[in-house]
């Protein structure tokens, strides 16, 4: 499991754009008109089987959460000695997993993966001058649903820092036992 | 991999998403240019919901619906300026009144100040080879037939504007983001997010700019005003407006604005009688020098400093450039037009250039 790219929070089913927006976790401790206002703010984007949502490397600028459909993350490996092994896959999202919402916080903060669309899908965009225009508008919304995205990416940081001492171990235990004196 | 009957439907639409786009936009800029008066309705509509913006988001901020927090500065807004051109009007109607009976006298006497210049000069050259005093009458006569002939037209005009104005501001106010946002919408998928941040940060640079520039002349029109009522200088209210209007030009206008008070004083030195000639004029140029100096030392650092700089040789291009397209509008509405458009190209070259890698 990749706890950057993988959905910790996923939950199934095809739902409508405001039922999407209600059950993200980012968006929870919002009440129904702040979600009606929520939903004038996001954006609805369609992608075709094998159009790329945004490449590693880009400036991004939001995050995007799957309404319909099935997103592939990419990671390049420029160092790959042939070009299919370029292509490093870490996970697939499927309806109402999010992604990218590291983007929100970040200054100009490329992005470290790419995202593709396998199959026609449906995406909720939502962007950095979008949560700006919330904080401005209606800032204990704006200040909830920021609150929240710390939270997941607090969580994120610490499931990967979890795998990373686990893979730490492992690595250790594979190492031979330094060798003995024979003397 | 992606297929090539795939890769063939995605390039397909985001060519025509662009087109239609890029349509959309060059319509309006045709429909803008084209009906007269719209494109100075549509600048002050700009001008108007980018002061007024803070002031409804604040609104909202304390709870009122959008609607409501969009009506209210309008309301209070025209009643401010209902009261403030009653009291201001007859005053200013006055002065212009006085200026206009005078006018004649201050020509005659410009006339004969270039006449004592010239005459004093001509021992070092050909006699008569200048004649400024000539030059000076005849361009005079121009002026004054020219705007004679403008007048009507511009008081028309204006007419037009400032009903439009208000009424193209609130809307902008009210549903100026769901209009962009549908505009977005035919943005392609591979373009929208640089799209999205592109309109926020101009859209955040124009506004600050535009209300910095306001700031800045109604300071220096107040220091004016203040100044030369202190020198019991007259038209000091007439001055005051004309420094702080034209102070909206940058560069060009801080001068422009300081001409007509320095020709008075140069022309009618017993306008303050307790002081000489030369001190009047030399108190004159400082209020304008203190005003000018107020608004560099402590407004530009702290209000214009975000905004994007541009190199004050791009600035007067722009705004000779301004002039010749559409006159005194032009001048204004240049540096913000350069400014949003060095942004666009900046963020498109980046993106061109670093962002894809």
């Amino acid at each position: 499991m990749n706890y950057i790219w993988e959905n910790i929070f996923r939950r199934g089913g095809d739902k409508s754009i405001s039922a999407v927006l209600r059950e993200n976790i980012l968006f929870r401790d919002l009440s129904d008109g702040e979600l009606r206002f929520l939903e004038r703010c996001v954006h609805v984007r369609h992608f075709h089987a094998g159009e790329s949502v945004f490449r590693q490397g880009e400036v991004g600028v939001g995050m995007y959460i799957v309404v319909k459909g099935r997103i592939e993350i990419y990671v390049i490996d420029p160092s790959a000695a042939s070009e299919e092994s370029r292509e490093i896959y870490i996970t697939q999202l499927l309806n109402n997993d999010f992604f990218g919402e590291l983007s929100l916080v970040e200054d100009n903060g490329r992005r470290t993966a790419t995202a593709v669309a396998r199959e026609e899908s449906t995406l909720i965009g939502f962007f950095k001058p979008d949560l700006m225009e919330i904080l401005s508008r209606r800032p204990a919304m704006g200040t909830r649903i920021t609150l929240r995205i710390a939270e997941v990416l607090g969580r994120r940081l610490k499931e990967t820092t979890e795998k990373v001492s686990d893979l730490r171990r492992a690595l250790k235990d594979l190492r031979p036992p330094p060798e003995q004196d024979a003397t | 991999m992606i297929d090539p009957r795939s890769a063939y439907i995605i390039r397909r639409e985001r060519r025509w998403r662009l087109v239609s786009f890029c349509t959309i936009l060059v319509l309006s800029a045709v429909i803008i240019l084209a009906i007269e008066g719209m494109l100075a309705s549509c600048v002050l509509a700009f001008v108007i919901a980018y002061l007024f913006s803070p002031i409804v988001d604040f609104l909202e901020r304390r709870g009122l619906p959008r609607g409501t927090a969009t009506f209210l500065p309008f309301l209070i807004g025209g009643l401010v300026l209902g009261v403030g051109l009653t009291l201001l009007l007859p005053l200013v109607s006055d002065q212009l009144g006085v200026l206009a009976e005078r006018l004649p006298k201050y020509q005659a006497d410009l006339a004969g100040l270039i006449s004592s210049i010239e005459a004093k000069y001509n021992i070092y050259l050909k006699a008569g080879q200048l004649n400024l005093t000539e030059k000076f009458n005849a361009w005079i006569v121009d002026r004054t037939s020219s705007l004679s002939v403008a007048l009507p037209a511009f008081v028309s005009q204006s007419f037009t504007v400032l009903l439009l104005s208000p009424f193209f501001a609130f809307f902008m106010l009210q549903d100026g983001n769901s209009v962009a946002r549908s505009l977005l919408s035919f943005v392609p998928n591979h373009m929208f997010e640089i799209a999205l941040n592109l309109r926020h940060q101009i859209n955040d640079q124009l506004g600050g700019f535009i209300r910095a520039r306001f700031l800045e002349a109604a300071i220096v029109g107040a220091v004016v005003w203040i100044g030369l009522q202190a020198l019991d200088f007259p038209y000091a209210t007439v001055l005051a407006l004309f420094a702080g209007a034209t102070n909206l030009i940058p560069y060009v206008g801080p001068i422009t604005g300081a001409v007509p008070a320095v020709l008075i004083a140069m022309v009618s030195p017993e306008i303050a009688g307790q002081t000489t000639p030369a001190l009047t004029l030399l108190l004159v140029t400082g209020i304008y020098f203190v005003a000018q100096l107020i608004d560099i030392i402590f407004v530009i650092p702290l209000v214009v400093a975000k905004i994007v700089d541009l190199h004050p040789v791009t600035v007067v291009v722009m705004i000779v450039a301004g002039a010749e397209v559409a006159g005194i509008l032009g001048m204004m509405i240049s540096v913000p037009v350069a400014s949003a458009a060095k942004l666009t190209f900046n963020a498109l070259y980046s993106h061109l250039t670093n962002f894809r890698d």
